[in-house]
Order: C-alpha cells, then structure tokens, then sequence
C-alpha cells in the first residue's frame, strides 16, 4: 500500500480485453544433428549414461520392494519407495545445465532427480572441491563407506552419490542424512540438491523462499521447484506461483534487487496424481502450461516440454535460464513424462489399462533415445550394452554396501540415546548469519521510533507509585521493535514480511519505524498467503538466511498448518543437523475480534516436535526473548497478546535496559514472590494473576507467588517445583481453551515431579471450551480474577469468608467433558 | 477330593456376610447336614450346613470376620490333602495380632473424639504434602479436622494439629495407627506413646470396666440406627392418633375360635386383621400406598405391607407383597410365616425390602398411643394400639388406638385423617365388609 502507487478510476474503470500470448506445446523439434553444435559425442552417451544410472537404481529398488531381491541380493526395504521408472530423460535434461549453486527441491518422487543432479555437479566440479566435499560431509563418513584408493576422484564421486541416496533410503547412519530423511526427503545441499518433500508441492513455497534468499542476498543460481502435476491442486502452490511474482519485485524493489524471483516451478506432469487422473478427472487446466497465463502478464513463460526426450528438456532449460539471468522470472515448465511404475509398490494400477502402459513402453525414454544415438551413429550398440552393464554393476555394488550392517550401520538408539534427540534443536548462537555489512537506508539513531522511544519512560511506575500514563511508558510493542531493529543493523541477512509490515507498520504497531530504516528487500508486504509467508521462510533460512515471518492473527497458523507443522518444524532433524533454521514466527493473539481472531494455540504449536515457543507478557521479557530468538538457529514460533502491547514494565526493577541483553528461552519467571500458593500463567493472563494475588494477599491473608510461563518450548521445571514444593499448591491460567491446553501438561508434569509436596491436585483455569464470543461475554469465557481464586476456593483449599461464583467442583467437571464443552 | 466351602450370597443386594460362629475347628469330622458356621448380613442371620463329609482341613476367616460372598471360607476333605488352592489370595494371610486387637476394641469410642474425618471408603483422606508433614512433625491424623476440599486433610490442618499438640511418637505409632480411636497423650509436647496405649486409663477405655458395659453393637442395631436417623432428619413426618371401637373384631376373633375345627384351626390375630383392613382401604387413599421421590410420587399398584417385627436381633420389618389381593387367611398364614424367619434369622434380604407401607403393632406391649417412625421413601405407618374400656353415650366398649404417622411432604394432614377415618369404618364394620368381599379364604 505505498502512496507512490496510484489508484487511477479511469484508468482501472476503462473497458478493454485482457490479452494472452500463445503458450508454446511440445515446439522443440531438433534432431541429433541439429544439436551437435551445443553437445559433443561424449556429452550425448554422458546423458544416456545417467539416464541408465537412474533406471537401474529404480529398477532394483523395484525388485527390492515387490520381490525382495535384486541380481541375487536379498534385502527387506520395510520403508516407502515412489520410483520415476520411466521418467529418466526429463531428470538428467533438467540436471544438464545446472550447477553447484543452483537449487532444487523436490517430491516424493524425486530419486531420479537427486542422480541427474548430482552427476551433473559431479561432471562440472573439479576434484580437488570434490575431495573437499566428500571429505567434510559428515566428517567423512559416506566417503568412508565407498572409499577405495584404485578409483579418480570423479568415479568416488559417483559412488559417494548413488551409496549416500540409497542408503539414505535404507535408514543408514551413513546415508546423506544419517537415515533420518528417507526416501521421500534425501538430499544433499552441497551439490545443490535441496530438501524432497513428501507434502504433495510442499517444495513450492520453500523454494520459492530460497530464490529469495538467491535475490536478497544476490547468490546468483536458480532455484528449480519439482513438484507434479497433481500439486496444482495444493492452494500453497498456487500462493507460491503468485508471490515469486509479486509486482513489488519490479515496481518497488531498488536496483540491483529488481525482477521476478529466479526459480522454476516446474511440474513433472505424468497425468496422474497418485491415481487421480488430472487431465480430465481431477483438475480444469487441460494443459497445464495454461496455468502461468493466469499468474502474470508474462504468462510465467510457461510451456509444455517433452520430457521424454532429455534434449527437448536441455533446450528449454538454456532458454529458461536465460530468463531467470535477465532477472525475467519466475519460469513455470509443464514437462510432460509418464510414470511407468505404480505411484508405489501398492499400487494395484486399478486405474490405467494395459494398453495405455504398452503405448507409453513403445515411447520408452532409453529406448527412444539410444536409438537417435545409434541412428546419429554418434555411438554403437556396444557401447550402450556396456554402459548398461555399467549401471548394472554400480547398482549392485552400492546395493551391497549400503545393506552391509559393517558398512553401513543403523543409528544405535539404544546405545546412543540422545542422538535423534540431539538433532531436534541445533541451539547455535549465531549473532550474525553472514559477515557483510547490512543494507539499511539511515543510521539507527536517527530512525524515528527510536528517537520516539528514547523518550519514553522503561517503568511503569513513578518514583511515587503511580503508574505511567500510556502515552509516556515504554510498552511491550516497542520491546519487541527495539530487538528486531537491532538485529536489522546487525545481520545483513535478516528480513522481515508479513501482511501489512512495511508502510503500515504491522497491523499493531510493532514495526512501526522500520521502513524509514530499511530497504524494500529487506521488509516487504507479503499476498495474503500465510501458507506462503511460512513456507518461504523456510526455504530463505535454509538456504542460509535468517527471517522474521509474520502471521497477523494467531488463528492464520490454520492457514499454514503444513508449513508450520511438516515444514518449519521438521527440516533441523531430517537433515540430520545439515540444515539450520533461523526462523522467528511472530503470531498475535487477538483480543475484541472474536471466534476467529482470538484463539490462543501455543498447545498446538507446543505439541509440534522441533517448535521453539515463547509467549513473553512483559517489555522486558518481550524484549529478551526477542533477542534470544534472532540469535539462535532454530524456528522459534513468538507469541505475542493484542491485549498487552501497550503495557510497560512493572516487573523489572529498573525498568528495561536500553542495550542488549537475552532472556534464555525455556526459563519461567517468577513475577511475585509468595508462600502460600504458586499461580502459573502463560501469556497476557499473568496480568490477571497478580490481580488475584493481591486479592488473595488483601482481602484473605494468602500469599500468592506468580510464576510467568515465558516460554511454553523448551521448558524448565526447576523453579516451578521449587515453588511447589513450598507453596504445596499450584493452579494454573491461560487463555487457550482448557481442553489440550498446554497448562495441562504442566500440571501433569508438576503432579509427576512434586506429588509428595502437592496439598491439593494441580487445578488448570483455561478458557471454556467454546467459540470466542463477542468482546461482551469476554468475562464469560476467559478466565477471570475471581476463576483463579474460585479455583483455589473449590479445588485446593477453601477459603475462610469467599463466595464463589463459578464452578469447579466435580460433577461440573464431568459434566463439561460428558458433553465436550 | 477336598470341597471349598463359599460364603454364599444372600439375596441381589449383598455383597458380604459377617461370620459369627463356627461350630466346627480344623481337624473336626464333619457329616452332611452339619451346621459349619452361622453368618450374618446387616439384615438377617442364617447356618450353612455341610453338604459333604469329611474332616475340616482350612478355616480361612476368624468370628466376627466380614467375608465377601462367593469366597472361600473352609475347605472339607480327607486328612492330607492339600487345600492352598482354595486360599482367598489377599484374605489369607490377614492375621492381625490377636493382643492389641483384644486390647483395641474396634467399636469403643472414648468421648474424647472429637471429629471423625473417615470417608465412606474407610480412608482418611489426606493430601501427600499433609500426611508427609504428620508423618514428620508425629501428628495423630485421626485427630484432626479436614477442611480441604471434599474432606481431604491438607497442610493447613495439620499444622493446626501440631499447634494443639495432636501428636504420636515413633514408637506409638505403629500400634496406634492399627486402632481406629484416639488416646490422650502425655508423652513430649502432648505426644500419645506406648505407655499411653498400655496405660491403666487406656486399658480402662478400652476393656470396660465396672463403672459401665461397653456392648458391641451389632450390624442390624447399626442399620436401625442408621435408617430411624435418616428417617426423622429427611422427612417431614407427623403422627395423627384415633381409635376404633373393637367390638366387632373381638367378636369375630371370639366366634372364630368357638368354630376352630370348620375354621380349620386357623388363628387370626388382631394384627391380621389390621393388615386385611389397611391393605384394603390402601387401594382408595393411593398417596399412602406411595413412595415420596423427591420430585414425584411413585403410586403402587400393589399393597406391599411391611410388618414390624421384635426379634432378638432387634426391629426388623419384612414384606407381605400384594397384600390387598390376598384373603384373610392368606395374609394370616404368610405374615406368620415371615415374622417366624425374622425371629428365627433365616429371613431372605430380598424380603425385607419393597414395602409400600408399613403396620407396627406395639398395643400387645400396653402401649396406648405412640409415634411410629416412617421407613422412608414410604409415606405413611400405621401403628396399632393397646385396647382401652371407653363409654360411648354411658355404654361401656372396648376401644383400640391407632397412631398413623406420615409425611407432610407427601400428603396434608385432612387426607391423612380421611384414610385413618376409612380404616376405622373397615374395622368398626368388619364382619360384614369381610363377608362382602368374600369371606376369609
């Protein structure tokens, strides 16, 4: 929304037609001779020779899964297997002309693509970088595994490839992520071979992500997103195909950042999502090239490609490219292939007929291509027989190796406990992610808002008591604004969007000030696509950036379930640590704006394996925590309350400091020290516990002591417990619904861990187990003052002289849960 | 081969039986027919007779035990052979020792005790942190006052405990903890020690002296105790007194026996009669047929009367079903039959319950006017006087009282009078409304 850009009446009222360029259909159509001047002999057996590599590796995987045994090698692969059988030629034309730094990201089905890139690396890479790669890469340990002095440094590589994907498949310690990817998700970054993701397109928006990453930080490379036909009908791929062509890149951004994002999403389109035919059942494109029309008036340069015949890739690949250079992109590549294989090896094929599978067979891409090869005579059939044989042989042998208990060992979780659990959190401190100096537009100290807030006063009490008016204190918004703005001038890969962020300021002030200090590459205004704004974030810290995503309103994680749940969450570990995630996922519980603005789900947030989470409720907290966030190197998801980021500090004697400073993550607070009963709260609640405690002091004699959660993941117990066991008593309040609320855990845990201190069960004050109603009825449905002490009253210990009015006795317990309300 | 013995189950509703006597120890012959033990429920006493020879080879449970039905309580068989299987797995090895529980009569309770924080389980329940603290500081938990939630005692009770010097020490505390009652102490701070348990006024407490007779109670008085409570505190009852002239049924009671060979030697007694009376008049005035529910009424269909009966064991009050639809005769002979089994014990639980209204007959004892108390959710009772000599008009006559005790929650007192003044016109009318209705058979 910045004022430069003009609404014009006339011009958006003038009556016209939208215009479309003919999309281009399977248009290469050169022959072997045509091509000879782009490739010599050895280049066109080079791609028959990794086009053999990759059938033989499906093919034996194939007679692994449905026979149990390839070439006389029994083996049981318990695990999934979605092969590219006949897909060959479109994987090594895409991989022909990539390199080192450019990226891809994968399917489900993307074995093939993880071989043709790697050769392609392979090929391109001189020995001595390869030396290095191999030798560093897990501290050597897959070189080791196929290291044998006789061979060049090429011909190790290729082993180092194909062993490292297969016994990642097989869960091998010694496979490119130690077994804990699979064969849905293996990778390997220093050839450029990024994350495989089994979320049908989950690849769209994370790659989308990383050629931001590519823009922002001017990497140079393309990112291609290899996803299938059946992922046009995912929403977060559509949200990705739009973002990557946001206008901004080109209207707004400053030179030298200007230009479509460099990536292609291409589609490898074999007609079938799993068994949903997607030309004529399930999806409306026909062809799906069509589909880049609707996206932007460079149609995307979308078109279809005959993937069964690598040159016709290569060519459109080097024209593609070329667009990406001229910063023209993004590029959306139909490549049309055909799966000859089911999409499993459960796949009973209920849905094709065995003539359809006999048509696609005469068309077999090895077939075809070796017989333009043998025609062109630019080789023999020998040759091919022998290249053949080679594949055979290469397979075999890593099949040995990789099944080999000697070579190729499982992670021993019974000797060695932790070491999946040591690979869930990288917990690195890293103050900046690259050493050059960030882009920023002036000097920090002459940003308003930070001229605003040296103003401002960092207590929230006079000298006399009273409280600082709203206007004049130092709130919780400007905590967070003064972390954030720190590390803008600090790291230089560092950025910020969301929906209303720049210009704006964040739909709660928060970012107010930074656009006066920031370039638009580095805090931007994202589409209303939260599935996109997690999943790029993704794809930008693993590439090796850090990022502050933004979610406007808490209940929008509904919006980017899998990028926060499958995504964001899970890549640390399945890289088996190769992957950092720098991410902090700012999300703002609502207040006043009902059912669907105002649910606190840190719960679900919590339950999330590989999830940091905090919910500071005070400036100095917010302030702290923020910093430690953007100093680490894992997805911290940052909970933030519209109830609270105007309140200033009434804890933290002194108020909050002007430097730097970092509340760990995982250590609770105690706000108010007390003898007689322990209160813990998460999030914007605390305020009404310290209601409670001085009603409880005031008016009953009852020393409360108020622990503030602060974090809810990692969490530590230790000053809980401590607290329980001299108090013996503890209730607990958030304003999450009561059923699955995290205080739920804790009161399990603290039931655990200090039962023989406990006075009373552990009571839990949630909110009640409905929609959020109108702001109204807020006194109705989140826990209140008078909850907290009710519950103290009815559960713990009856309080000489108070009337309670609510209910918390047994029979409404049951009959709330009777019920599910 | 060896047989267990079970304790058998009396009726739907019981789930125990107390063992009162055994007639045979281990190693005694046993032969068919042989009374093995007497046992009793809350309700009724009954003898379990061997129904196999042998020798007895295991009694697994002391007199006064409570036994669940359907365990095993004695084994039978031949001299040798091995009887372990039959062992209740739990029960068996709970052998308390027989001194301190001589010593510690369960049911004696010194007027000491102040509160009794036993929850209807048998546990007392305390919080970890409380009873870690009475553990600690050696309080007594049976002294002290819960005021936790749901009766739980938590810290703050015991540490009003400790400030009133509620207190055991360590040696005491074993002992002690096994009783269920509370000494004074005199050891450190107030502290209750082994002295205190074996001292001359404990003993005293506890194995009664001269000065009064500490009687156990037995289960049915505790029941009676229970109910009649209940009873008065959760009914609105009140009792509303007449009397009937007796003429009539005296003199039919009088014609009776003068014709006891064709009556067939039948003995109708006054009781009877006032059954047969009460039974009918029940079926026009319902609201006393009745059970009050709270929210409704249950009106029967059926008068089931229950007849109040003076056994050794104490009151016990068994069922005459459909009494309204049985003869005179019948009634006489059925309601003979079950006060037999309530004197003699042998009473089946399931017949001393479904009462609909209840007849108590205290005028055999003198009594000339009482008030009977209701056995809820009945609605009213009917108790039956002693005969007075009245005049009516200068003509002497012999008059029966009755007191009619029922709930004003259930019904006012005007139908109340209406009923009492039906049964009177029954029973001043007898003969020929017996005769009505078709005689005594």
């Amino acid at each position: 929304m910045p004022k430069s850009q003009f609404i014009n009446p006339n011009e958006v009222r003038k009556s016209g037609f939208v215009k479309f360029k003919d999309i281009p259909v399977n248009r290469y159509n050169k022959s072997i001779q045509d091509e000879k001047k782009n490739f010599t002999d050895a280049d066109f057996v080079r791609i028959y020779r990794d086009m053999a590599i990759i059938r033989e590796f499906e093919a034996m995987l194939l007679a692994i899964k449905t026979a149990g045994e390839y070439n006389g090698i029994k083996y049981n692969n318990p695990g999934p297997a979605h092969l590219s059988l006949g897909q060959e030629a479109s994987a090594v034309g895409q991989a022909y002309l990539l390199d080192r730094n450019d990226y891809i990201f994968g399917s489900h089905r993307s074995h093939g693509e993880i071989l043709a890139k790697g050769l392609s690396c392979i090929e391109k890479m001189g020995d001595a970088e390869l030396q290095s790669v191999m030798e560093n890469y897990m501290g050597g340990a897959v070189l080791k595994a196929v290291e044998n002095g006789r061979k060049s440094v090429k011909e190790t590589a290729v082993d180092f490839l194909v062993y490292g994907a297969l016994a990642e498949i097989f869960a091998r310690k010694t496979g490119f992520n130690k077994g804990l990817g699979g064969s849905m998700h293996a990778f390997f970054t220093d050839f450029g071979i990024y994350p495989n993701n089994a979320i049908v397109g989950g690849s769209a928006t994370i790659a989308m992500g990383s050629a931001l990453f590519k823009r922002v930080n001017k990497k140079g490379g393309v990112v291609v997103s290899n996803i299938g036909d059946g992922s046009m009908g995912c929403g977060p791929v559509w949200e990705a195909l739009n973002m990557a062509s946001m206008d901004q890149f080109t209207q707004l951004w400053e030179e030298g950042y200007r230009g479509g994002l460099p990536i292609i999403f291409n589609f490898f389109n074999n007609f079938y999502g799993m068994g949903g035919q997607t030309v004529g059942e399930t999806m409306a494109y026909n062809i799906l090239a069509r589909v880049g029309a609707g996206v932007n008036p460079d149609q995307m340069h979308a078109e279809r490609v005959d993937g069964n015949n690598p040159l016709a890739v290569i060519d459109a690949m080097r024209r593609k490219l070329e667009i990406i250079k001229n910063n023209k992109g993004p590029v959306l590549l139909d490549t049309i292939v055909y799966r000859m294989t089911g999409h499993s090896p459960s796949d009973s094929g209920s849905y094709r007929t065995k003539e359809e599978l006999d048509a696609w067979a005469e068309h077999d891409v090895l077939k075809l291509y070796s017989a333009n090869l043998l025609e062109a005579k630019v080789t023999d059939r020998a040759k091919i027989e022998e290249l053949n044989a080679y594949a055979k042989e290469l397979i075999t042998k890593t099949l040995k190796l990789s099944i080999d208990d000697s070579v190729s060992p499982r992670m021993d979780l019974v000797k060695n406990p932790s070491e999946i659990e040591g690979l869930m959190f990288s917990n690195l401190k890293i103050e900046k992610t690259e050493d050059s100096a960030p882009e920023v537009l002036i000097p920090m100290e002459e940003n308003p808002r930070v001229i605003q807030i040296k103003n401002k006063i960092r207590y929230a009490f006079e000298e006399n008591g009273k409280p600082v008016s709203k206007n004049k204190v130092y709130q919780l918004r400007d905590g967070l604004f003064e972390a954030i703005i720190d590390k803008f001038y600090k790291d230089p890969t560092l950025v910020a969007y969301g929906e209303d962020n720049r210009d704006w300021g964040g739909a709660f002030a928060v970012y107010r000030g930074l656009t006066e200090s920031l370039p638009y590459h580095r805090f931007f205004n994202t589409p209303i696509s939260e599935a996109a704004i997690v999943g790029s974030a993704v794809g930008y810290a693993m590439s090796g950036g850090r990022v502050i995503a933004e979610l406007m309103y808490c209940d929008f994680i509904g919006r980017a379930g899998d990028e926060v749940f499958n995504q964001l969450s899970k890549w640390q570990a399945m890289s088996a640590g190769v992957i950092k995630m720098p991410v902090v996922l700012r999300v703002s519980i609502g207040s006043k704006y009902g059912a669907q603005h105002s649910q606190d789900w840190t719960s679900m947030i919590a339950h999330i394996p590989g999830l940091k989470c905090v919910f500071p409720a005070t400036p100095y907290d917010a302030k702290g925590l923020m910093n430690s966030a953007l100093a680490g190197s894992d997805p911290v998801v940052f909970f933030e309350s519209q109830r609270i980021y105007d309140v200033g500090e009434q804890f933290h004697k002194g108020g909050v400091p002007e430097g730097y400073y970092e509340v760990p993550i995982g250590e609770p607070d105690v706000k108010i020290e007390g003898s007689d009963v322990t209160i813990l709260t998460i999030g914007a609640t605390l305020y009404k516990a310290v209601e409670a405690a001085q009603i409880l002091k005031e008016k009953y004699g009852i020393s409360a002591e108020v622990i503030d959660a602060r974090s809810i993941v990692p969490f530590n117990y230790e000053k809980v417990i401590e607290s329980v066991k001299k108090t013996g008593k503890i209730v607990l309040a958030s304003d999450a619904c009561d059923r699955g609320s995290y205080i739920k855990d804790i009161a399990a845990a603290v039931s655990e861990l200090a039962f023989d201190w406990l006075d009373a069960p552990p009571v839990c004050v949630g909110a009640r187990n409905w929609i959020t109603p109108a702001y109204e009825f807020d006194a109705d449905f989140f826990p209140q003052v008078d909850w907290i002490i009710d519950a103290i009253h009815q559960r713990i210990m009856p309080i000489a002289g108070h009337t309670p009015k609510s209910n918390f006795t047994d029979v409404e317990k049951m009959r709330r849960n009777k019920y599910g309300v | 081969m060896a047989t267990p013995i079970i304790m058998p189950k009396q009726g739907q509703s019981v789930e125990s039986c107390i063992i009162t006597k055994w007639n045979k120890k281990v190693g005694d012959s046993v032969s068919v027919g042989d009374v093995l033990f007497s046992y009793e429920t809350d309700k009724a006493s009954f003898e379990e007779e061997s129904k196999v020879e042998g020798k007895m080879l295991a009694i697994f449970f002391d007199e006064g035990d409570d036994v669940e039905c359907l365990t095993n309580v004695c084994v039978i068989g031949q001299e040798g052979e091995d009887f372990s299987v039959y062992a209740p797995n739990s029960e068996a090895e709970k052998e308390p020792p027989a001194e301190v529980k001589e010593a510690v009569a369960e049911e004696v309770k010194p007027a000491t005790i102040e509160i009794q924080p036993v929850s209807q389980d048998g546990g007392i329940k305390i919080s970890p942190r409380a009873r870690n603290l009475a553990e600690k500081s050696g309080v007594d938990i049976k002294q002290i006052a819960p005021t936790g939630p749901m009766g739980r005692i938590i810290e703050r009770d015991v540490q009003g405990a400790i400030a009133e010097g509620k207190l055991v020490t360590v040696g005491a505390k074993e002992q002690y903890s096994k009783s269920s009652f509370a000494v004074s102490g005199t050891g450190i701070g107030g502290r209750v020690t082994t002295a205190d348990l074996s001292s001359p006024q404990a003993q005293s407490v506890l194995a009664s002296t001269s000065q009064y007779d500490e009687v156990k109670l037995s289960n049915i008085r505790k029941l009676i105790a229970k109910s009649m409570h209940a009873s008065l505190s959760n009914s609105a009852q009140l009792t509303l007194n007449s009397s009937f002239d007796a003429g009539d049924i005296l003199s039919f009671r009088k014609k009776l026996k003068e014709n006891a060979e064709a009556a067939g030697n039948i003995n109708i007694t006054i009781t009877d009669i006032i059954v047969w009376a009460v039974s009918r008049a029940l079926m026009k005035h319902r609201e006393f047929n009745a059970h009050f529910m709270g929210d409704t009424m249950r009106l029967f269909n059926t008068a089931n009367v229950g007849i109040a009966c003076d056994t050794p064991r104490g009151l016990m009050v068994p069922t005459l079903f459909g009494a309204d639809r049985l003869s005179l005769a019948e009634i006489s002979n059925s309601s003979k039959a079950l006060t037999g089994a309530c004197r003699e014990g042998t009473i089946s639980p399931d017949l001393l319950t479904g009462g609909t209204f209840t007849v108590t007959n205290l005028g055999t004892l003198g009594v000339e006017s009482f008030t009977p108390v209701l056995n809820p959710p009945q609605t009213g009772i009917l108790g039956v006087c002693a005969l007075t000599e009245r005049t009516k008009n200068g003509v002497p006559y012999s008059a029966m009282g009755l007191s009619l005790t029922f709930d004003h929650r259930a019904v006012d007192g005007a139908p109340a009078a209406r009923f009492l003044q039906e049964v009177v016109h029954i029973l001043e009318n007898f003969s020929i409304t017996l005769a009505l209705t078709g005689g005594i058979f």
